[in-house]
């Protein structure tokens, strides 16, 4: 989506006639890239937030490398160890190694959440944009349908959810995809929502008659016009959403119902950890300082991309 | 455990002692007057907040099995007789009785003047209609009703003379007329027993606002009396407040919210006690209950029909590290267990044979001689109880290095039900608990007819089967702990069970409270002790 | 304006009634079998106790007469009995929703008050030091999975400090004193999460709305800076953060279960999720539609508020 928006700014001043399309799109992409550093580095938080980004994916993609243990082999002789050459981050209560389950947890949550938030980008954006530039029936329907997915209460349809999906004696990756399907099904009303307010509000502005008056189909117009425009509210919603999910997973497992063990997932390992709280507060810190940061990093990146995309905020 | 003691409560000549027993309680009281007027004890009182982890299912007592051993509505309800500290029957409203030389009938007189919360008599008649009542499949639960199925008649011969009679001789029949598991209500008050319950225990109910708070206050008219005829209990009132999450019960009780607190969190134990014994004191109860692996043995590869069955249990016995799941689970706070009752019960039994000790690699040779290597056994625990689990989880990567291919899964209660019925998992990491008479454990859990037997793991030992029959009428009890150290030694042979620990329970308390103490298996609503003594210093 | 919101009540019945079937289907498709898990029998069952207790429940008739026996009930008011208790599902929840809601609104109301102030400071003061100071302690707040800071405030402000109790609860309007007093903490943890939320949203719909041609008109015709912020954008940018808070609002009446569980909050989160657990379905689904039916007027009121602040808004 972002490169849309990109390619949509960069437009004028790439475009020269007598270039074969070819060229002018490797110069588009060219330009974009170059153009999407240097935006970046303009912002603070953007900068930040995206090192921290690059710094957690690299070290998902690598954990197969950097992990020095199993992360689900026990030693009860070894258990509750402080951090030491052996051990980075210590053990935990059944003697696994910390360091190398918070990397492969990271891994997996990193992936779930990523997953996720883009099923319900998936969902929720055509909804909205349509909901919101058509209005009349369609809007009436599909909203009432958003309605009723709204009105299930809170961490109640997860609840269901995974409890029902149970008992299907899901193993690893299918597990997974239940909870993808769960959260990403939860984030659909609140992005197709979103995105029908902007998009309500945008179909009323002058550029968009004035595109009409011109002649330009709707659906041209929805997805041209309204897109870009409604991409940055959307940007940051997504962003705190892929934190938020790392959260709700987290929540899940003190509830008893999030990744069944010895999977290793920041969730349950703090929920474990929270015993030893007084008596081994670092087993705790590490899954804990992950989660933080990981939500910090979507965060601040999402500020900061926020901040860069909107061209109404870019030259103040 | 004296050997006086133990005759005590099950021989034929004990008798005789237990009435002298009864009647000396009974002097006392009467010495004090009726029970009713008797004087609360002066200075002694004071509001008890008790704050538990679990908050209770409902209000009838016959209906729901909640723990009525260490919960607060437990000081609501009484029973035909009671259990004191060291877990022995004792005469309570039965005063006494005396049991027929074929083990079939048992005769109660039942002890004048004791009244209903609600001031109704707790005579012989309404002692049968709660008996009925709790036979009616209909209105009470299966825990409840287990312990009277083998009941024929339940007769009241007069007012204060009631009269069972049993389809098979008993020997260990006494155990199912105490407050736990049935306890009485009052007749006249059945239909208000989901909302405002009416028993006979030593408080009388106020109020129950779920997951928030219980009220009880003081029954001026209970039964029991002290040495100096004032009548039990001291405490004016009992607060009960469920509080879920171990850390907060435990910062409640430090924060002075709360006097009383149970499952403290066995990460925090061990530090509580060595730190803070100046202000609290600590009970470990020791044998609140025994963990085990339970195999599903009704088919597949561990089946008791299974021509290798038994050396794959075997083998599964072999890998399982008890003194890791003590370290690692239980903090160091449970002891490792080769049969069902623990070093502090009575019951312990020190000469169980065909231990099979932890050596992963005779599993592993056992498995590569039956060409079983990477054998899949699925692992399942119950979710609600995080020892269960977390055992599980420690279990699965035993297994795991011993050479099976394992699955871990953890399922609420509906599921896990259901994979039983179905046979539908390899071994379950669970626990059994309040089985202060023995023959509760094995008829339900080892002899082969048994209902949970029957239900999880299919084991199958005639030579067991017949052991518990005999000892089930047999009164002497060192006879029936020989028959039981046999059965437990097939139980290992077979290895259908794998009992791996005492599952410990620290509760604790702040040092206000005076002459309170737990059972050793937990329950608070003890003759001459518990909450019945119990006071808060002001 | 009336006729719209006419409409809108009228939208409503389908979304409830989706609902329905929504929470009837997900509580029929739980795993295991609600008569055995309430027997609970060790061994063979009585098949005469499960036919007077599928009677008794209604669980005996086909699925859909017993949606329309439900749904018929539930018209008059009558929620059925809990399975567990035995007493009337209505007296089960009518102690529960107050407590929720009691939460959920001094926490929003909270939230609000701690983010559109700091969220209007930091757009002001773009790229200052009160906008990182800001940014950041926003970010702190969620951050950090809801369990886990929960406890930590519990044993600082509890057992360290002495300042507040642990947990439990009182209701308000028997001793509104005690009631207070126990609702800080809960409230505040709420309260400081969703202001995360609130604040991000505040401080970008406000630099939105200052890169507006409108403020930049005012402002040439000399109207003072406070004025134009406080008199113009503010308004325009409470608009997104009235409807995030709202909807936070409806999503916290079912989801403050990790909450009520550690602060002993008897709400009706933690009663739908103990009634989950033991397959309690009369009370699932009643606490589940009667949420439900409260998060849609939620939905409406916000919906409402949107239009009357926001008039460029048409009434489709």
């Amino acid at each position: 989506m972002s490169d849309q928006q990109l390619q949509s700014r960069q437009r004028v001043d790439t475009i020269s006639p007598d270039d074969t399309p070819f060229a002018i799109r490797m110069r588009r992409i060219q330009a974009v890239s170059r153009n999407a550093l240097d935006e970046l580095l303009k912002s603070k938080t953007a900068t930040i937030g995206a090192i921290m980004m690059i710094f957690l994916l690299s070290v998902c993609i690598l954990t197969p490398i950097l992990a020095t243990h199993s992360p689900i082999k026990t030693n009860y002789r070894i258990r509750l160890e402080p951090a030491s050459a052996e051990h980075y981050f210590g053990t935990d209560k059944f003697g696994r190694d910390i360091y190398s389950r918070v990397l492969w947890g990271g891994q997996r949550i990193v992936l779930i959440s990523l997953a996720a938030v883009t099923f319900g980008l998936i969902l929720g954006i055509p909804l909205g944009v349509f909901a919101g530039f058509f209005g009349g029936r369609f809007d009436a329907i599909s909203m009432r349908f958003v309605d009723g997915l709204i009105a299930f209460p809170g961490l109640l349809l997860y609840l269901l959810i995974i409890t029902v999906a149970r008992e299907w004696k899901l193993e690893g990756f299918w597990n997974d995809l239940i909870l993808v399907f769960a959260l990403g099904v939860n984030t659909m009303p609140e992005i197709a929502r979103l995105t029908r307010g902007t998009a309500m509000v945008e179909s009323k502005r002058e550029y968009v008659e004035a595109a009409h008056v011109v002649g330009e189909g709707s659906f041209y117009i929805a997805l041209r016009e309204i897109l870009p425009n409604i991409i940055s509210p959307l940007i940051v919603n997504a962003t705190v959403r892929l934190g938020f999910i790392i959260l709700i997973i987290a929540a899940l497992s003190f509830l008893g119902l999030g990744t069944p063990p010895p999977t290793p997932d920041w969730g349950s390992d703090l929920n474990v950890a929270r015993q030893h709280m007084e008596t081994n507060p670092m087993i705790a810190v590490y899954p804990g300082l992950a989660i933080c940061y990981s939500v910090l990093a979507f965060n601040l990146f999402g500020d900061g991309l926020r901040d860069i995309l909107d061209p109404r905020t870019q030259d103040r | 455990m004296s050997e006086q003691k133990i005759s005590n409560s099950f021989g034929k000549q004990t008798r005789r002692e237990f009435v002298a027993t009864a009647s000396a309680i009974a002097a006392s009281a009467a010495a004090a007057s009726v029970p009713g007027s008797a004087l609360a004890a002066k200075n002694k009182g004071g509001t008890l907040r008790f704050s538990t982890r679990a908050d209770a299912r409902g209000l009838d007592p016959q209906r729901n099995i909640i723990y009525y051993v260490s919960h607060p509505l437990a000081a609501t309800s009484g029973g035909l007789l009671d259990i004191d500290a060291n877990m022995d029957i004792v005469p309570a409203i039965g005063e006494e009785w005396t049991v027929s030389d074929d083990m079939k009938t048992y005769t109660f007189k039942i002890r004048k003047g004791v009244t209903f919360h609600n001031g109704a008599d707790v005579d012989a008649p309404a002692i049968k209609w709660n008996y009925d009542r709790v036979r009616d499949p209909k209105t009470s639960h299966s825990f409840h009703r287990s312990f009277f199925k083998e009941v024929e008649d339940v007769v009241a011969v007069d007012k204060h003379t009631l009269r069972i009679t049993l389809k098979t001789p008993s020997a260990v029949f006494l155990a199912s007329v105490t407050y736990y598991p049935v306890n009485l209500i009052a007749p006249n008050s059945v239909a208000q027993v989901d909302t405002h319950p009416v028993g006979c225990g030593p408080f009388k109910f106020v109020s129950w606002k779920r997951y928030a708070k219980t009220e009880m206050v003081r029954f001026e008219n209970f039964w029991q009396t002290d040495a100096q005829g004032n009548s039990y209990p001291y405490l004016d009132a009992i607060e009960g407040y469920p509080k879920k999450e171990d850390k907060v019960r435990l910062t409640a009780l430090r924060t002075g919210e709360v006097d009383l607190i149970e499952n403290m969190s066995y990460a925090d134990a061990a530090n509580f006690k060595k730190n803070e014994t100046a202000n609290y004191n600590t009970w470990d109860i020791p044998q609140v209950g025994c963990g085990y692996l339970a195999i599903q043995a009704k088919k597949g590869p561990f089946a008791m029909d299974a021509a290798d069955g038994k050396l794959m249990r075997q083998a599964l016995a072999h890998a399982i590290d008890k003194e890791a799941i003590h370290q690692a689970i239980f903090n160091g706070l449970s002891e490792s267990l080769n049969g069902f009752y623990g070093t502090a019960s009575s019951w312990h039994m020190p000469d169980i044979k065909n231990v099979k000790e932890y050596d992963p690699e005779k599993s592993k040779s056992i498995l590569r001689k039956l060409n079983a290597m990477n054998t899949p056994i699925a692992v399942v625990a119950r979710q609600a109880y995080s020892y269960m689990h977390d055992t599980g989880e420690l279990v699965y990567s035993m297994l795991q290095e011993a050479g099976f291919k394992t699955t871990n899964e953890v399922f609420d209660n509906p599921v896990l039900r259901k994979k039983y019925k179905k046979a539908d998992y390899g071994i379950d990491s669970t626990a059994n608990s309040y089985r202060f008479e023995p023959d509760q454990w094995y008829s339900v859990n080892v002899l082969s007819s048994g209902p949970s037997t029957k239900l999880r793991t299919g084991y199958k030992n005639e030579a067991a089967d017949k052991l518990i029959v005999a000892a089930r009428a047999t009164r002497d009890k060192q006879v029936r702990m020989e028959m039981y150290t046999d059965v437990e030694s097939m139980v290992n042979e077979d290895s259908a069970l794998i009992y791996t620990h005492g599952i410990p329970l620290t509760s604790a308390a702040t040092k206000k409270l005076k002459d309170y103490a737990p059972a050793f298996a937990g329950p608070f609503n003890i003759s001459n002790g518990g909450v019945r003594t119990a006071y808060l210093e002001s | 304006m009336l006729i719209y919101i006419i409409n809108r009540i009228l939208q409503i019945i389908p979304v409830i009634f989706i609902l329905s079937i929504l929470v009837f289907g997900f509580v029929h498709a739980l795993p295991g079998d609600v008569i055995d898990t309430l027997t609970a029998t060790d061994g063979e069952e009585d098949p005469e106790v499960r036919a007077a207790l599928e009677k008794e429940f209604g669980l005996d008739k086909p699925i859909y007469v017993q949606y329309f026996i439900w749904i018929g009930n539930v018209l008059q008011g009558d929620f059925g009995k809990s399975l567990v208790t035995r007493r009337p599902v209505n007296i089960e929840l009518l102690e529960r929703i107050p407590a929720t809601v009691y939460l959920a609104l001094v926490g929003i109301g909270l939230s609000i008050l701690i983010a559109v102030p700091l969220g209007t400071l930091a757009a002001v003061r773009r790229n200052t030091l009160t906008d990182y100071t800001a940014q950041i302690s926003s970010l702190a707040g969620i951050s950090i999975p809801e369990f886990w800071f929960a406890i930590l405030c519990i044993l600082l402000f509890a057992l360290h400090l002495g300042w507040l109790p642990s947990s439990g609860y009182a209701p308000f309007f028997s001793e509104p004193g005690k009631s207070i007093w126990y609702l800080i903490l809960p409230a505040l943890a709420v309260g400081f999460r969703q202001a995360a939320f609130t604040t991000r949203l505040t401080r970008s719909s406000m630099l939105d709305e200052l890169s507006k041609d409108y403020v930049d008109t005012a402002r040439s015709l000399g109207l003072s800076e406070r004025k134009v912020i406080y008199k113009y954008t503010l308004r325009n940018a409470m608009i997104p953060t009235i409807t995030i808070s709202g909807l936070q609002l409806a999503s916290l009446l079912g989801g403050t279960v990790v909450l009520e569980t550690i602060f002993s909050w008897p709400g009706i989160g933690l009663a739908i999720y103990s009634a989950i657990q033991l397959r309690d379905f009369p009370v699932i689904q009643a606490g589940v539609l009667v949420l439900g039916i409260m998060v849609v007027i939620i939905n409406l009121l916000v919906d409402i508020t949107y239009r009357v602040l926001n008039p460029r808004v048409g009434m489709g």
